[in-house]
């Protein structure tokens, strides 16, 4: 046999007797960890939604009152510059 | 939720080394082995309810790990290429091969040639690769392995034969490099 077809046999055959590599010992400690880390506590859900809600309502009624008071200050603006006296011709 | 704590536990101490060394065959690297089994047993513990025993829990967390470790291989990939502007390969071939790895659970005298089969296992298609791996190296019988690939016995003996004449044309090409290397 070719020395080229012994190295390719050779490289073949080089994982029989492979042995298994045990991983390291905390491995399970961070597995368990990584599953309490996914779980989100549904208080804390609730409490996030629950303040977004009352952002999203501050905000609303925000815009409310500054478009209201842009409207009194419209109105407010025409009253001053109309005539007081009625009278267009001076 | 006793019980799926009780299961995991039991999973883990049966199939850790089996789900640790099957990642380690297709990312040759410890911390990133590491990494998939910890997906795997948190993805277990997440599918566990939702277990049909249609197939046996060996053959499933097998399933798994194999899924596991090809999406980790192409997320890597895919990392890579955003940084580098790189082209897509179509074997996943750059992540792995970027740095040497000796197999710990391979004896000293066959841990180059070992290297260099590795290497070369990476620039096969997903499928041969895979069934290459669980047969060849996992020892698997090949009925086994179609029913981890979701496959007929017989595609798995064609994967199988292609990866074989596939390594075998590979490492010839590779043997002047070796050549070259030993003078």
């Amino acid at each position: 046999m070719k020395t080229k077809e012994i190295w390719i046999k050779s490289v073949l055959e080089s994982t029989n007797g492979i042995t298994q590599v045990a991983p390291n010992v905390a491995l399970f400690s961070k597995i368990k960890l990584k599953i309490k880390d996914e779980k989100a506590d549904p208080k804390t859900i609730w409490l996030v939604a629950a303040s977004i809600l009352v952002l999203v309502l501050l905000n609303i009624s925000a815009l409310r009152t500054q478009n209201f008071s842009s409207q009194e200050k419209k109105t407010l603006y025409l009253s001053e510059t109309l005539s007081q006296s009625n009278q267009l011709y001076q | 939720m006793q019980k799926t704590k009780i299961d995991l536990n039991f999973l883990y101490q049966t199939y850790n080394l089996l789900v640790y060394n099957v990642a380690l065959q297709y990312v040759q690297n410890v911390e990133d082995a590491e990494e998939i089994a910890q997906d795997v047993f948190v993805k277990v513990h997440h599918s566990l309810e939702g277990f049909n025993q249609q197939s046996s829990h060996k053959t499933w967390i097998y399933r798994i790990t194999v899924n596991q470790s090809l999406d980790f291989i192409k997320k890597k990939n895919s990392q890579k290429r955003f940084f580098i502007f790189g082209k897509r390969n179509e074997n996943e071939y750059d992540y792995l091969n970027a740095s040497s790895f000796e197999h710990p659970g391979i004896e000293l005298e066959k841990k180059e040639e070992a290297e260099v089969l590795f290497k070369t296992i990476n620039t096969l298609p997903e499928n041969q690769k895979t069934a290459f791996i669980l047969s060849k190296i996992d020892g698997l019988s090949n009925p086994e392995v179609a029913e981890i690939m979701e496959t007929s016995i017989s595609a798995v003996e064609s994967f199988v034969f292609r990866a074989k004449s596939s390594l075998k044309d590979k490492l010839a090409h590779k043997y002047s490099e070796y050549r070259k290397n030993k003078k």
